[in-house]
C-alpha cells in the first residue's frame, strides 16, 4: 500500500509538471489552427449527425429524441477511446524526458488522461445545452453525473497504466487496442439501448465495463431514472480492478522503462 | 573531510542485449513456432563493481574510453537507471544530466521548454518564475526564446539545457561531455559558472574526454575501463596515466 501512497504524493508534488504536460499536448495538437480546441468537437459532431441519419432515419431505431440519446453515450465514449489510444504513447512518446530526469512516471499516463478529460469537459460545455433543447425537465439525478464521470476517469486511468507500460515492450499493442476499441464500441449500448438487446446477448454486454458507465449516463440524463444498484456496484468493481491491475503492473515495470525505450 | 554526498559501493549494472529483438506481439507469436526467429538474449555488464565516493563541494572527473560505463554510472547516480547489484547513496538533490540534446520538446518554444523542464524537478510555477530571467540571461537566447526549439542549433540546445540545470539550485550537478558543442566564449562562461558553483559548496561530477579540462578543473578523477575503476586519485595524475592505461586500438 505504501507504494500507492508515494505514487499519490508524487502526483501532488509534481502537479506543475502535469499542468505543463497537458499544456504541451494542447499546444502541440492545436497550435497553428485558428479553431484550436474546436476541432476536438468535430469528431463527436460528425458521429452524432451521421449516426442519427443512419440509425434514426434509415434503420429506424425506436428511441425518441435520438440525437440526445447519442450525445449521452458518445461523449463519454470518445473520452475513453481517445484516452486509451493516447495512453499507449504516454511512456514511449516522452522517452526524451524520462531518459534525462528522475520524476514520478505516474505523471505521464495521468497527464494523458487529463488532457483527454479536458476535451471531454469542453465537449460537455458545448453539447450539454442539447439536454434543454430536447427536453425541458432536468431531474436532480443530474447531480450524479460528475461523480460517475470521476469514477470513469479513474477506470480509464487504470487502463492507461496498463497499456502505457506494456507498449514499452510490445510496440504493436497500439494496433490491437484500436481493434479492441472498435469491437467494444459495438458491444456497448451507445447507439442502441440496453433494453433492445435480446436475452442471450445481454450477458455479453453486461460483462463490458463501458456498458455499465454508459447505461448509467443514459439513465441519469436521457431516461431520468435512478440507475440500478447492481450497475453502480459493477462500475465501482471495474474501477477497482482496473486501477489495481493497471497500477501494480505499472509499478513493477517502471524500473525497466528506460532500458526498453 | 566534508560529508560524503555520493557513495557508490560495489555497483554492478547489466543490460540485456536482445539480438533479433521481438518487440511486437506479432513477432513474439511467430517465434513460438519458428525457433530461428526467437529472440537471443545476452547479458552485458556495463559496470562491474564500481566504488566511488564524492564529498560535498568536490569536483570529480570521470574519464575513460567510449563504452567504459561513464554515462551509465551518471545515469544511475541520477536515479534514471537502477543498479543490478550494489548500492548507491545520494544525499542531496541531483540536477539534470546535462548531455547533448537534453529532454526538450521540439514543437515548444524555448520559454515553454524552460517551464516544462523545470517542472520535471518538481518546481512550482512561482519557483520557475523566479529563476526564469536568470536562465534566459545565462543562455544568451533572449532573441530566440519564443521560437520552437526545433529551429535551434545544437549549440543553442546545449546553452538552454545548461542554463536551466545550473539555475535549479540542486546539490549535485552531473555534466556529461557537453561543452564540446558550445563555442569558445560559452565554454568559458560555463566553466567559470561551474567554478562558482563549486565555491558555493555544490558538488560536480564531470564526464569528459577533454583530459586537459579534467586535470585543470577537477580535484580528483576516476578512470573507468570496461566497467571497472582502473585508477583513481588526484585529477592530474589520473589524466596523466590515461594514455598508459588505455590501450590504443
Amino acid at each position: 500500500m505504501s507504494s500507492w501512497m508515494t505514487g499519490f504524493i508524487g502526483l501532488i508534488r509534481y502537479r506543475e509538471l502535469a499542468r505543463n504536460l497537458v499544456a504541451k499536448d494542447l499546444k502541440v495538437k492545436y497550435r497553428g489552427s485558428v479553431l484550436g480546441l474546436l476541432w476536438s468537437l468535430l469528431n463527436p459532431l460528425a458521429m452524432i449527425v451521421v449516426y442519427s441519419l443512419a440509425f434514426q432515419y434509415i434503420l429506424r431505431i425506436p428511441l425518441k429524441n435520438y440525437p440526445l440519446f447519442l450525445i449521452t453515450g458518445i461523449i463519454p465514449w470518445n473520452f475513453f477511446s481517445g484516452a486509451v489510444i493516447a495512453s499507449s504513447e504516454a511512456i514511449i512518446g516522452n522517452a526524451n524526458l524520462l531518459k534525462k530526469v528522475k520524476f514520478p512516471l505516474e505523471i505521464l499516463p495521468f497527464a494523458t488522461i487529463l488532457f483527454n478529460f479536458i476535451q471531454l469537459l469542453f465537449a460537455l460545455l458545448v453539447f450539454f445545452p442539447a439536454v434543454f433543447w430536447f427536453k425541458t425537465e432536468v431531474t436532480p439525478l443530474i447531480l450524479l453525473y460528475l461523480p460517475v464521470l470521476g469514477l470513469q476517469f479513474l477506470f480509464t486511468l487504470g487502463v492507461a497504466f496498463f497499456l502505457s507500460s506494456i507498449t514499452t515492450r510490445y510496440r504493436d499493442v497500439r494496433h490491437l487496442t484500436e481493434v479492441a476499441l472498435m469491437v467494444l464500441f459495438w458491444l456497448t449500448p451507445i447507439i442502441y439501448s440496453i433494453s433492445m438487446v435480446p436475452g442471450k446477448l445481454q450477458l455479453l454486454i453486461k460483462v463490458n465495463p463501458l456498458a455499465a458507465f454508459i447505461t448509467v449516463y443514459q439513465d441519469i440524463i436521457y431516461w431520468g431514472r435512478l440507475p440500478r444498484p447492481e450497475t453502480f456496484i459493477s462500475m465501482v468493481l471495474w474501477t477497482c480492478l482496473s486501477l489495481g491491475v493497471g497500477y501494480s503492473l505499472f509499478r513493477r515495470r517502471q524500473r525497466v522503462f528506460v532500458e526498453e525505450l | 573531510m566534508a560529508k560524503l554526498i555520493v557513495e557508490v559501493q560495489d555497483l554492478w549494472k547489466s543490460f540485456c542485449i536482445r539480438h533479433n529483438r521481438n518487440d511486437s506481439l506479432k513477432e513474439r507469436f511467430i517465434s513460438l513456432f519458428d525457433g530461428r526467429r526467437r529472440e537471443r538474449r545476452e547479458i552485458f555488464w556495463a559496470l562491474r563493481g564500481v566504488n566511488l565516493k564524492v564529498a560535498q563541494g568536490e569536483m570529480v572527473g570521470i574519464i575513460g574510453p567510449n563504452g567504459s560505463g561513464k554515462s551509465t554510472l551518471l545515469r544511475i547516480i541520477a536515479g534514471i537507471l537502477h543498479p543490478t547489484k550494489g548500492s548507491v547513496i545520494v544525499r542531496g538533490s541531483v540536477a539534470p544530466l546535462i548531455e547533448i540534446g537534453v529532454g526538450f520538446h521540439p514543437e515548444l518554444t524555448g520559454q515553454e521548454n524552460i517551464y516544462l523542464n523545470a517542472s520535471l524537478y518538481g518546481l512550482t510555477r512561482k519557483e520557475i518564475d523566479r529563476i526564469y530571467d536568470k536562465v534566459v540571461e545565462f543562455s544568451g537566447l533572449e532573441d530566440f526564446i519564443d521560437v520552437p526549439v526545433k529551429n535551434y542549433s545544437t549549440g543553442m540546445y546545449m546553452r538552454l539545457g545548461f542554463a536551466i540545470a545550473i539555475q535549479l539550485d540542486m546539490d549535485i550537478l552531473l555534466v556529461d561531455e557537453v561543452l564540446a558543442v558550445g563555442d569558445e566564449a560559452f565554454q568559458r562562461k560555463c566553466l567559470a559558472k561551474m567554478q562558482e558553483l563549486k565555491e558555493r559548496g555544490k558538488t560536480i561530477l564531470f564526464v569528459s574526454h577533454a583530459l586537459d579540462l579534467v586535470s585543470r578543473l577537477c580535484d580528483r578523477a576516476y578512470l573507468l575501463i570496461d566497467g571497472r575503476v582502473a585508477m583513481e586519485g588526484v585529477a592530474e595524475e589520473v589524466t596523466g596515466c590515461y594514455n598508459k592505461k588505455v590501450p590504443i586500438q
